[in-house]
């Protein structure tokens, strides 16, 4: 609890930070608003055309791509300060988070705070509305609640991405490139129903980094629609226990990149 | 000229040594264009040809825009940008050659480089899994080739414009998110210009955006042949010589306003 309470102190004191920069903050948030927003246009540009998208509709796409949206941009404000922990590292600075009463893993998603990720979340939510406003889905208590549980699993899978690649520069010093396939590139994966991908693409973000399970399962269940790779149903509501799972896998990762860490000593 | 020439060589030289950063965007191209070739397989299900587009025109469209990334769109370059900040332009301009045509020849070097090492491997690895178009005729190769230098000097030219901006204001980084908007919609890169509803699309395919991914596009695919390719390239040249133009006049406006401080 106390990890929290400081996290939270430290996340407020940067959106403060930021704030105080009101033309950067704004034209920040513009950005990232409006470059995810063309994404989704385009998206909306190919229905236009083409009317469907292996038996999904428009507003059934847009609530999957919804979901995906909001969860990115949650993710990226909790995790952007993994993503620097590479030059922590090479310039000896790490060594100064390791001697503060802090656990590090705390100091360093604190690091962190960008508000113009809002931008992807503001434009995944329109996303949501407009699926809404074109499926009419009905909605209870329960049903809400299995939109916002993808929201999170999704954000928390998204999250351990993010500390794996981070642990991971423990050891090679550099960030690996490579967690764009699975951060940039799970997010247009995730964005579209994934009966269209090939086996063994399905079955590395179903099994592996599980954005398919905290995704379309989920959004498969909202749409009351079958399940054309006809796994088990309960299966369907499984995301969030999925979701801890792996992010345990990255604290662990974490934990282990921690044991192995050795200064630069510059 | 030897001096260009030589600071492009350095520049090539000087990417080369990135190798396995190369690799790593390689395999995210690859990885996008894999994702975006399931989605085209997915809608063509139903159809034969949308707006024009077969198949096998949509995955071609694919891989050739995957692969043109790094030589025309380079998102996120902000290079100048630093030096103006760090000041480290005032020796750059006080060097004694253009500062356009040494960061032209800087890029043009990289380009060299990002052509060689990244358009060509991700063109050959949407052609070994999705057996994309690869043109036959040699007219369609000089005319895609012409068109691909015309739409690197273009994209070149945004984004110094882009850059320069840093003399009137600290925010560069968020005129470039902007900015990205434009070089990512209006090119035809995430969705083919050919797609967008029809009054649109006329209006769109005459900016100079449609000169960076869309034109050569459209030549690689050999929609656009013969004299109707004669005239996409003429439209490309125009645009080129007005933003090169342009460049200058901002570039006088912004060194005539340099103050930089001493020590």
């Amino acid at each position: 609890m106390d990890s929290l309470s400081v996290y939270a102190r430290l996340a407020w004191a940067q959106a403060r930070g930021q704030m105080q920069y009101r033309a950067s903050f704004l034209l920040g948030l513009a950005g990232v608003f409006s470059t995810t927003f063309v994404e989704l246009l385009a998206v909306l540009i190919l229905f236009r055309t083409f009317g469907q998208l292996a038996g999904w509709q428009a507003g059934e796409v847009a609530l999957l791509y919804g979901i995906v949206a909001v969860a990115f941009g949650l993710s990226e404000m909790a995790g952007d300060g993994f993503e620097d922990i590479s030059s922590l590292i090479r310039t000896g600075q790490f060594d100064r988070v390791l001697t503060r009463p802090v656990p590090p893993f705390v100091q360093i998603m604190a690091s962190q705070f960008p508000l113009k990720r809002l931008g992807r979340i503001a434009q995944g939510v329109f996303a949501l509305a407009l699926a809404q406003r074109w499926l009419g889905l009905d909605w209870t208590p329960g049903r809400a609640l299995v939109l916002l549980s993808a929201i999170f699993s999704t954000a928390v899978v998204f999250v351990g991405i993010f500390v794996i690649g981070a642990a991971l520069c423990f050891w090679t010093v550099e960030r690996t490139e490579a967690q764009n396939v699975f951060t940039y590139g799970g997010t247009e994966l995730a964005s579209y129903p994934v009966h269209i991908y090939n086996p063994w693409l399905r079955g590395v973000f179903l099994y592996v980094v599980p954005l398919a399970l905290t995704t379309y399962y989920p959004a498969l269940y909202l749409l009351r629609k079958p399940d054309p790779l006809g796994l088990p149903g309960w299966l369907q509501l499984t995301s969030p226990l999925v979701a801890l799972a792996f992010f345990a896998a990255g604290l662990l990762a974490w934990r282990a990149g921690l044991n192995h860490y050795q200064s630069t000593g510059s | 000229m030897r001096l260009y020439l030589e600071t492009m060589r350095v520049s090539f030289r000087r990417y080369r040594a990135y190798r396995a950063a190369n690799i790593a965007g390689l395999i995210t191209n690859g990885f996008f264009g894999v994702v975006r070739s399931y989605v085209f397989l997915a809608l063509y299900r139903e159809r034969k040809v949308a707006a024009g587009y077969d198949l096998l025109d949509a995955l071609t469209y694919v891989w050739v825009t995957q692969s043109l990334i790094m030589p025309v769109l380079m998102w996120g370059w902000l290079e100048i940008a630093n030096t103006i900040r760090t000041g480290d332009i005032a020796s750059d301009l006080s060097k004694p050659f253009s500062y356009f045509g040494y960061w032209l020849s800087r890029d043009l070097g990289r380009t060299v480089y990002h052509v060689l090492y990244r358009t060509v491997p991700t063109v050959f690895l949407g052609w070994v899994l999705f057996r994309i178009q690869i043109p036959e005729r040699a007219s369609t190769w000089l005319l895609f080739a012409l068109s691909l230098l015309l739409a690197v000097v273009l994209g070149f030219c945004i984004r110094f414009l882009i850059n320069l901006c840093g003399f009137w204001t600290t925010e560069v980084r968020g005129i470039n998110g902007l900015a990205l908007v434009a070089l990512n919609f209006l090119t035809g890169f995430i969705v083919p210009l050919a797609f967008f509803p029809p009054s649109v699309r006329e209006a769109v395919e005459l900016l100079p955006f449609a000169g960076m991914i869309s034109i050569p596009l459209n030549i690689w695919l050999e929609r656009a042949t013969g004299l109707e390719a004669f005239g996409l390239l003429l439209q490309q040249a125009l645009w080129v010589a007005v933003f090169v133009l342009l460049c200058q006049v901002v570039l006088g406006a912004a060194t005539k306003k340099l103050v930089v401080q001493g020590g």
